[in-house]
């Protein structure tokens, strides 16, 4: 587990500011979520974590983003595949390669020089972690795409997990999904508390106050998103101060 | 009953005149080289020499030349046609001025006629490059033709693959080379196959192209840069040249759409299974 300092964090697309001086603590194995109106750069702030806004052309992140003890994440001396071992992301839609269950672990497993033998035990340690292993256990060799939305998203975050990363991301990662199958996987995130760092976009309040440590929400200042409020989820959701954010928890805005 | 208004059943029946239409010049010529050209058909048909400048005898030797042509146009094409189209949908976004010119010149290659590139490979391949006339040569200024219709069938595969496996397979930290070579190209393949499909058609039924690069010879081709007449132009020169060819030439051209037929058929079931394996029954998200 690592912990994520982030402090004065500015992120453009060209000339337009998505996420504007962002000062940010996520303590290790705690997990922190990021709610907010939407389009007010939650989860570009949460893609600049793993550098995965590398991928859109014309974005830049500024500031700092330390993480544990390996120092800033941004600049051109980081080893990006290796970061992003380190911090997994789950995405809103899920994911799988259009393969076999088996292989959604193997490829990535192989391509981070695990050896052949320990890849069973990690998929099934994975997908025992996330509750997946009774149901698929006699089809691994069967399409991934087979499974339902639910269960394709579990498959996401094992496929996350096992890679041992010291983070893993959510970006909405139960919106796509039915009441149900959101419920067993908000489990599975909340489970992992004290194993891995989580930070979790929703906009799901309740969800955010029933699984998250400490939660941080997103405003537009300016024209560009930033933090308004943030502190802890036990006492954040009653004594906000930020008129905004006091209006968007009580759920007459946002 | 659907309800009678005139201009609905004018254009049904305009659009059923169409259709007919074009189906029943298909039947026509079918059932013409049928007629004509099955008389001529027998096994030794398919493994005899070309006797009395293909009066007699059978198309064995130059059913040989038509295959080595074909292998190797596809040996040059299919590398070079898919290499350049995944540098092209990977590296270059179509907007860019980058991006438009490519896709003006793929477009412009692709309109040249063959006769010009006949032209272009009998200069180029067989004077320049010294290889006369010869399979080699043929096979070469085929490949030229149909790298357009590989790299654009590629490059569409390419782009029709999900926008979400990208950053799915970023997140997890796997190299661009991985990324392509065992998550993208597994899923654009059947795609490829489609163009690589095309362009067999394309090349088996290409003449203009060859008659000045891999010439008439009709003989057994011994090697590569043995002069070998292909099946198109065995058709073209019975027809034309020969007096009391048409029958041999009708029976040459059934075998000849059956050949690309049959190419047709395995292609579009390897795809479907390939489909099939990939996705199973349904892709679609279901709670």
């Amino acid at each position: 587990m690592d912990s994520l300092s982030i402090s004065d964090l500015t992120i453009r697309y060209g000339n337009f500011t998505a996420v504007k001086d962002v000062n940010l603590e996520v303590p290790a194995g705690e997990i922190t979520a990021l709610v907010g109106p939407s389009g007010c750069g939650k989860s570009t702030f949460l893609a600049s974590l793993n550098r995965l806004t590398d991928l859109t052309p014309g974005c830049i992140a500024e500031g700092k983003i330390v993480l544990g003890e390996s120092g800033c994440i941004l600049g051109p001396n980081v080893n990006i595949l290796k970061l992003r071992r380190r911090v997994g992301m789950v995405f809103q839609k899920p994911n799988p390669f259009p393969q076999s269950i088996r292989r959604n672990f193997e490829i990535p497993l192989r391509e981070h020089g695990i050896p052949k033998r320990e890849i069973a035990d990690r998929t099934e340690s994975a997908l025992k972690d996330v509750g997946l292993w009774d149901e698929v256990s006699n089809r691994l060799d069967q399409s991934a795409l087979q499974l339902s939305g639910g269960q394709q998203q579990r498959l996401c975050i094992a496929r996350a997990l096992a890679l041992d990363p010291q983070v893993i991301l959510f970006d909405e990662p139960c919106s796509a999904l039915d009441p149900l199958a959101s419920a067993v996987v908000e489990d599975h995130i909340a489970a992992l508390r004290g194993r891995v760092t989580v930070i979790i976009v929703t906009h799901n309040l309740a969800q955010a106050r029933r699984i998250s440590d400490s939660t941080a929400i997103f405003w537009i200042r300016d024209g560009a998103g930033t933090i308004v409020e943030h502190g802890p989820a036990k006492t954040l959701f009653t004594s906000a101060s930020d008129p905004d954010a006091v209006y968007y928890l009580s759920g007459e805005r946002g | 009953m659907r309800s009678g208004k005139i201009s609905d059943i004018l254009l049904g029946a305009l659009c059923s005149i169409a259709a007919l239409t074009g189906i029943g010049a298909l039947i026509w010529i079918v059932t013409d080289l049928i007629q004509l050209g099955l008389p001529h058909l027998s096994p030794g048909f398919f493994t005899e020499e070309v006797t009395e400048s293909g009066r007699g005898g059978g198309i064995g030797p130059i059913l040989a030349s038509t295959a080595l042509i074909l292998l190797s146009c596809l040996t040059l094409a299919v590398p070079i046609g898919v290499g350049s189209a995944l540098w092209f949908a990977e590296m270059i976004t179509e907007k860019s001025r980058t991006g438009k010119l490519l896709t003006a010149s793929i477009d412009l290659l692709a309109s040249v006629p063959s006769i010009v590139f006949g032209l272009f490979g009998m200069v180029f391949f067989c004077q320049v490059l010294g290889l006369g006339f010869s399979i080699l040569a043929g096979g070469l200024t085929l490949a030229c033709m149909v790298l357009p219709i590989v790299i654009r069938t590629t490059i569409s595969a390419m782009r029709a693959i999900p926008q979400d496996l990208r950053p799915a397979a970023a997140a997890l930290g796997l190299s661009r080379t991985t990324t392509l070579g065992k998550i993208l190209l597994p899923r654009a393949l059947p795609g490829i196959l489609v163009g690589v499909t095309i362009s067999v058609a394309r090349a088996l039924s290409e003449t203009a192209a060859l008659i000045f690069t891999s010439g008439y010879a009709t003989r057994w081709p011994g090697s590569l840069n043995d002069s070998g007449r292909a099946v198109s132009v065995h058709i073209y020169d019975l027809a034309m040249n020969i007096p009391n060819g048409a029958g041999r030439a009708s029976a040459s051209a059934l075998v000849l759409l059956t050949l690309i037929l049959i190419i047709n058929l395995t292609a579009s079931f390897l795809s479907d299974r390939w489909f099939a394996r990939q996705s199973a029954t349904h892709p679609a998200i279901n709670g």
